[in-house]
């Protein structure tokens, strides 16, 4: 009896996380699953298997230039934060500045504020000062979004870094910007690299700024969105299967290089 | 000769804390000098401040007679070795050393000549290509020590350098330093709270009190006669009587302390009549004995506690009033004072006396 008792709480807890992780792999299951019928609608049972959406999709000219668009904006985005994000850091951490906790709160701001106000708000912005919508555009939405998340992580990295590191530099000949490129940014480094990994998935993923920002171009999210507008298809899965399973190599690439870059 | 670093009436202070009062201090070329003194007595501060990471609040620094005091760390030919190595993560053993040549514009044959010269002084050959973390804390010290010395400055600088290491090895570095710092005839600049050290390795000891110069010396005066009550309670241990002077007699002075009449050396003070003074009186310097000795100082006590300590032991001596004298016994005598009752005695020449003040208070 006692035994009994003493294992329900154990037993709920591992219940409900089967249930969590049921829902959550259930829905993608379904839809890779579904990329691979062989009919034009996406329905229950299957029925035939076949390889051939895939190969659609791999020539889809659409497809193909949307990823290319997504990658380019998300390498721009990605570019821009991490100097940005550093750059905010190190005035963080920097000696003899006052206020660091407010511009901390300001710089980390962008991750809170809901997609869409802030998607709505640069568009208006961006129409005020006659800026049009498009490539440009589209960057800037994304970087001001991307910026926090490597401040966070920037920050974590350099509150744990010697504080004599930078003063041997110095005292070793280095003046202060040689310092920052030759000591502190390779201490930054698994911690940049990681930061810069989420931009570029948080820039490929992202549908409302773009939604707002972008002009004719569609990127890969926007892409999606308009061919499930007009119907679902096995080709939509194909796609989707497709990006699910590139974003999550990458992610977890990453997390192993930092993972192993942070244990020496 | 002109010294190699001069600090010329210094101060610091941070808004009313002063960490550095008044310091003068002359250093010549090719010495060991250490700082000593407990922490907050302004030795790092002082430092730091030759390496140009802090300002004086007034005074000025001289380099080879050239003022630095405004010259920012990386123009001035000194260099440091932090207490913590400070050794960059991401760099090889090799690429640390080189750093400093590399930005002193050596083109790469001379940068790998000279590295691998230093890392042969410490025979540290094999380890070129390792990462600062895959080294034992003993070979990230000489890594530190050589990256430091690689762009052949004018005074190395040493932080507490031996801090982070355990006992065993401290000692056997104490040695390593001192010998490296000959074979490269460099001048050392060493910061440490460890008077043991400072005993160990340097020419001379500056000894420093609440950011003043308490007494500087070499090893062998300070411990033999330590200026105040500071300095003598600083290095080794000390037993100090509190006494009245009633004579003087060539560079010997008598006194009274507690009704007994002691004599002790005059130390290069000048004693008045019925001036009260302490006599400092080391624990190696006391003769414990059964039978009362013949001649010279001696007192009658009891031993209070037995400390064995390999190889000597440690007696704690009343000699009335309270008054316990630390005495240290070799394990040939021990045998022989197994009852209670014994003589304290010492030669008059081996204690000295000493001003009756705490310096600075």
């Amino acid at each position: 009896m006692r035994a009994m008792f003493s294992d329900a709480p154990r037993v709920t807890l591992a219940a409900f996380y089967w249930a969590f992780i049921l829902y959550l792999l259930l829905p993608l299951t379904l839809m890779m699953a579904m990329s691979f019928k062989d009919a034009n609608f996406v329905a229950f049972p299957i029925g035939d298997w076949t390889f051939d959406w895939y190969g659609k999709v791999m020539q889809d000219k659409q497809f193909l230039e949307a990823c290319l668009y997504s990658i380019m904006i998300a390498a721009a985005t990605t570019l821009a934060a991490t100097i940005l994000g550093v750059w905010i850091s190190m005035l963080i951490v920097a000696e003899g500045i006052r206020g660091q906790v407010i511009i901390f709160a300001l710089a980390c701001l962008p991750a809170v504020v809901p997609g869409m106000i802030s998607a709505i708000s640069l568009r208006i912005f961006i129409s005020t000062i006659d800026m049009p919508t498009g490539t440009a555009a589209i960057i800037l939405g994304h970087t001001v979004h991307a910026v926090p998340f490597v401040v966070v992580m920037a920050l974590t990295r350099l509150r744990s870094m010697p504080g004599n590191l930078v003063d041997a530099a110095r005292d070793l000949g280095a003046d202060s910007v040689v310092a920052f490129f030759r000591v502190t940014l390779p201490y930054l480094g698994p911690a940049l690299f990681g930061g810069m990994i989420f931009c570029v998935l948080l820039s490929i993923d992202d549908f409302v700024r773009t939604f707002f920002l972008g002009g004719y171009r569609l990127t890969l999210p926007m892409l999606i969105f308009a061919k499930v507008q007009g119907g679902m298809s096995p080709e939509i899965n194909a796609m989707a299967t497709l990006v699910l399973v590139v974003t999550a190599a990458v992610g977890l690439y990453a997390e192993h290089l930092t993972r192993r870059a942070r244990t020496r | 000769m002109e010294p190699v670093v001069q600090f010329d009436n210094v101060n610091k202070s941070y808004g009313g804390y002063v960490a550095v009062e008044n310091l003068n201090l002359s250093i010549e070329a090719g010495k060991f000098v250490t700082l000593l003194g407990p922490s907050g007595c302004g030795k790092s501060t002082s430092l730091r401040m030759l390496g140009g990471f802090e300002r004086p609040t007034s005074g000025r620094i001289l380099l080879n007679g050239k003022d630095v005091t405004r010259v920012p760390p990386n123009k001035r030919n000194v260099n440091i070795v932090f207490q913590d190595y400070a050794l960059f993560p991401h760099m090889t053993v090799a690429k640390n050393i080189a750093f400093g040549l590399e930005l002193k514009g050596f083109d790469n044959q001379k940068i790998h000549r000279r590295v691998s010269e230093l890392l042969e002084l410490v025979q540290l050959e094999e380890y070129a290509r390792r990462l600062p973390s895959e080294l034992s804390g003993g070979q990230r010290q000489r890594v530190a020590l050589m990256r430091a010395l690689a762009p052949d400055p004018d005074v190395l600088l040493l932080d507490e350098p031996l801090s982070a290491l355990d006992a065993k090895l401290r000692q056997q570095m104490q040695i390593e330093l001192k010998s490296i710092q000959e074979k490269t005839g460099k001048t050392f600049m060493f910061v440490t709270h460890d008077q043991e050290e400072a005993l160990t390795m340097s020419d001379t000891i500056v000894v420093m009190n609440k950011g003043r110069i308490e007494q500087m010396g070499d090893p062998d005066t300070l411990y033999g006669r330590p200026g105040s009550v500071f300095v003598a309670n600083f290095i080794g241990e000390t037993n100090l009587l509190r006494s009245t002077v009633l004579g003087m007699d060539g560079d010997m002075t008598t006194l009274n302390w507690n009704g007994i009449t002691i004599t002790a050396s005059q130390g290069g003070l000048a004693p008045k009549l019925g001036e009260h003074l302490y006599v400092v009186l080391r624990p190696e310097a006391i003769h414990c004995s059964v039978a009362e000795p013949a001649s010279g100082n001696r007192i009658k006590g009891k031993i209070r506690q037995r400390v064995f300590k390999g190889n000597h032991t440690s007696l704690m001596v009343d000699v009335g009033d309270g008054t316990l004298l630390n005495t240290l016994v070799h394990p040939s005598e021990i045998a022989h004072l197994s009852g209670e009752n014994i003589w304290v005695g010492w030669k008059p020449e081996t204690a000295t006396v000493i001003p009756d003040r705490h310096a600075h208070n």
